[in-house]
């Protein structure tokens, strides 16, 4: 029940010895022995228990801390004996039956596992039962109970233990034990010789629980974790990779050990990380996400495409110094190989899909991951903003939400060409026309002059301010934004253009054509 | 007599059975959205629009017979005239590439009814354009390829020209010369309808009106169209 003082003790720095006392809404639910020794309970006011104990160290609940210190504690206990079973910070329940064979006996297991405790620097009390309940408060006593004396060890308690043990008991379990209490009943071997009937058809479900725990029958075995698949795929390279021709050779052979154990673990992989060591010691990593489940020719594509864009870096110095000696593919994020059923058949076009997939991933392999893009509609004002491009392969994550509503978004037709080319916007005297402050032209525009053009205007719409992240510093910068729709006579040919209003500049942003 | 009748009638080839069994296996296992193909396709088999490609309404008024599946076509002029077919190719469930044109404003080709699930872009084709989209015929029902001014010479056209028939993929060469290409269209801006009473600072650009241009050895000369 300590556990929490302990925990607040480490992270506080303070030596074991120190009283501590933990508080929830002004009220002290754990404290430490030595502040026990002062007088301190559970349940004081904090005031109260100040006043008893003056030099106590007092802190509030915090059950991340409680849980984040008991780590060590079971992190040294799954050493000693595997798949131990976290029921609350502070108290661990395994099964002894295999820990008993391997180290002789009962006793001599709960010996190690102390030492084991102590050396991850907390103490620790051992308590062996039949039943995991029971052996809960074995622990608390101390004691290890004989097979089949569940019964008799837990009659000597006090009704009131029923309800001592948050983890093991229902919410309303307090109430039970009180009113068992004002009803006669003191200790849990009179709860104990109740008939079962009579406990059901007066106190409830939860009552019925308590019994079978007070009778010491059969409740659940502890139910350790399984320690996670190792699922890494590691190569040492020997001779070193610095070319890309032997890359492609490793990430071949390395995308099938990684996929044979995928595969035995029944997953697929849909975030890879590569990891590169070189002989310098320099480590490199990236994370590759897919929106499928990566196949092997696809892992051993990723692997090569990494280590070429390792090796080859445009800028020489970022490159790596040293080539590389290890090689590591990690699934960061895997999906159960339920969720990948493909259709039966294949489903309609199903077939078409993967041949162009097939086709683009060739395409990618001649040019670089980043080559292919594909488009995916995203929310924004302007023609540009609304389609956002992903390399092939990756998620397809718009930049923005299509589905909001964008007050000021332009109106159909887009343009078909998209440009970012500046422009002069002149008025009928030649000089350059602005955005002012209230959204409007500083005077009617009547000429665009770029270098190599200088057309008249035959009409304009605008401008239509965009009044987009304002509160965005690095956005305020860019200072008014506006667009405007021009239609200019050049050569005879009418042309429709998409202006911008940007940092006091005029861009011709697309060409309706 | 009834039964030599309805065996009559019945008599589809295999390969049609074949599609028309999977379709109602998909209909029942309830796989494919209706986004993934657009609307249910019709039961009955229509051999004419298998070989024939989609074509946007403004064009395939203006062309006396479809663009046949496989061919080469160098469009000119308007952009809007290669969106457009990319549009209509892939809301009919087909797919598509776009190469070499970085400035493509693909949300043209959406307001036009193209699926952007079935279109990939690859702005920077390097040094070969044509040999990128050459292995994008493999998958691809239609290639938009952006020379980028280069002309390619009348060999390595007709090699490709050959792989486009073999693989049934149309390619549509833009910003360039192909010597050879069956049919030429061409689209120029014409005019722009705005909203409102046309005076300046009112209104908004509402409509593009192209005309449009085909030559070639399918249609016997020259046909002059205005489409909006």
């Amino acid at each position: 029940m300590d556990w929490p003082a302990v925990a607040a003790l480490v992270a506080a720095g303070l030596p074991p010895t120190a009283p501590v006392a933990v508080t929830l809404a002004n009220r002290v639910i754990a404290c430490s022995a030595s502040a026990r020794a002062a007088g301190v309970r559970r349940g004081l006011r904090r005031r109260e228990s100040q006043a008893r104990c003056p030099e106590l160290h007092v802190v509030t609940a915090d059950p991340a801390r409680d849980a984040r210190h008991f780590e060590v504690v079971t992190a040294a206990v799954d050493d000693l004996v595997p798949r131990a079973e976290v029921l609350r910070p502070g108290l661990l329940v395994l099964s002894v039956r295999g820990a008993a064979r391997y180290f002789g006996s009962e006793e001599a297991a709960a010996e190690r596992l102390v030492d084991a405790v102590a050396a991850a620097g907390a103490e620790c009390q051992v308590g062996v039962a039949d039943q995991l309940a029971t052996a809960v408060f074995a622990a608390r006593a101390g004691r290890i109970v004989e097979p089949g004396k569940d019964a008799l060890f837990l009659s000597a308690l006090s009704i009131r233990q029923l309800a001592t043990e948050p983890s093991l008991a229902a919410p309303g379990r307090e109430d039970l034990a009180d009113l068992l209490w004002r009803m006669g009943i003191r200790n849990i071997g009179q709860f104990a010789a109740l008939t079962r009937s009579d406990v059901a058809s007066r106190f409830g479900a939860d009552a019925v629980a308590a019994h079978r725990f007070a009778r010491g029958e059969p409740i659940r075995g502890p139910s350790g974790r399984e320690p996670p698949a190792e699922l890494d795929a590691v190569m040492n390279c020997d001779p070193p990779i610095d070319r890309v021709d032997a890359a492609a050779f490793a990430g071949r052979s390395l995308a099938s050990t990684l996929h044979r154990s995928l595969e035995a673990a029944g997953v697929g992989c849909t975030r890879l990380a590569i990891h590169a060591v070189t002989a310098n010691g320099q480590e490199l990593e990236r994370v590759w996400r897919c929106a499928e489940p990566l196949t092997e020719d696809a892992t051993a594509d990723r692997v090569r495409w990494q280590l070429d864009g390792w090796l080859n870096k445009r800028n020489p110095n970022d490159r790596p110094t040293a080539p590389v000696t290890l090689i590591r593919l990690r699934p960061v994020e895997v999906v159960s190989a339920e969720a990948l059923q493909l259709p039966l058949w294949g489903g309609i076009g199903e077939e078409d899909r993967l041949r162009a997939r097939r086709a683009l991933v060739r395409v990618q392999g001649l040019l670089g991951p980043e080559a292919v893009q594909v488009p995916v509609l995203s929310g924004g004002r302007g023609p540009a903003e609304r389609i956002t491009f992903t390399p092939l392969g990756d998620e397809l994550v718009p930049r923005a939400d299509p589905g909001q509503p964008w007050p000021g978004q332009l109106p159909e037709p887009s343009p078909t060409v998209l440009l970012d080319d500046p422009v002069e916007l002149l008025d009928a005297d030649g000089n350059p026309v602005r955005v002012t402050g209230r959204g409007l032209f500083s005077a009617n525009p009547s000429r665009l002059a770029a270098p190599g053009r200088d057309d008249a205007l035959s009409w304009w719409a605008g401008p239509w301010p965009v009044d987009e992240r304002w509160w965005d510093p690095e956005q305020a910068k860019a200072g008014r934004t506006a667009r405007a729709q021009v239609l200019v006579n050049g050569d005879g040919r009418p042309q429709a253009l998409l202006l911008c209003y940007r940092q006091r500049r005029w861009y011709v942003e697309g060409i309706y054509e | 007599m009834t039964v030599a009748m309805s065996l009559e009638q019945r008599r589809v080839d295999r390969a049609e059975q074949v599609e028309h069994l999977r379709r109602k296996i998909a209909a029942v296992s309830g796989k494919v959205g209706d986004g993934r193909r657009g609307p249910a396709p019709s039961i009955d088999p229509l051999p004419d629009s298998e070989s024939l490609l989609p074509l946007p309404e403004s064009l395939a008024e203006l062309l006396p017979t479809s663009l046949p599946r496989g061919t080469v076509a160098v469009l000119s002029g308007a952009r809007s005239l290669s969106l457009s077919m990319v549009a209509a190719v892939t809301a009919e469930g087909g797919h598509a590439a776009i190469v070499g044109q970085p400035d493509v404003g693909l949300l043209a080709a959406v307001e036009m009814g193209a699926d952007l699930s079935r279109i990939a872009v690859i702005p920077e084709p390097g040094a070969d354009p044509v040999e990128v989209a050459a292995v994008l015929m493999d998958g691809m029902d239609l290639v938009v390829l952006g020379l980028g001014g280069r002309s390619v010479p009348a060999g390595r056209a007709r090699a490709v020209v050959a792989r486009a028939r073999q693989k049934g993929c149309t390619l549509l060469v833009t910003g360039g010369d192909w010597q050879g290409a069956s049919t030429r269209l061409e689209a120029r801006v014409c005019g722009y309808e705005v909203t409102g009473p046309g005076r300046p600072g009112i209104g908004r650009i509402s409509k593009v009106r192209l005309a449009m241009r085909a030559r070639g050895r399918s249609f016997g000369g020259t046909v002059r169209a205005v489409g909006g």
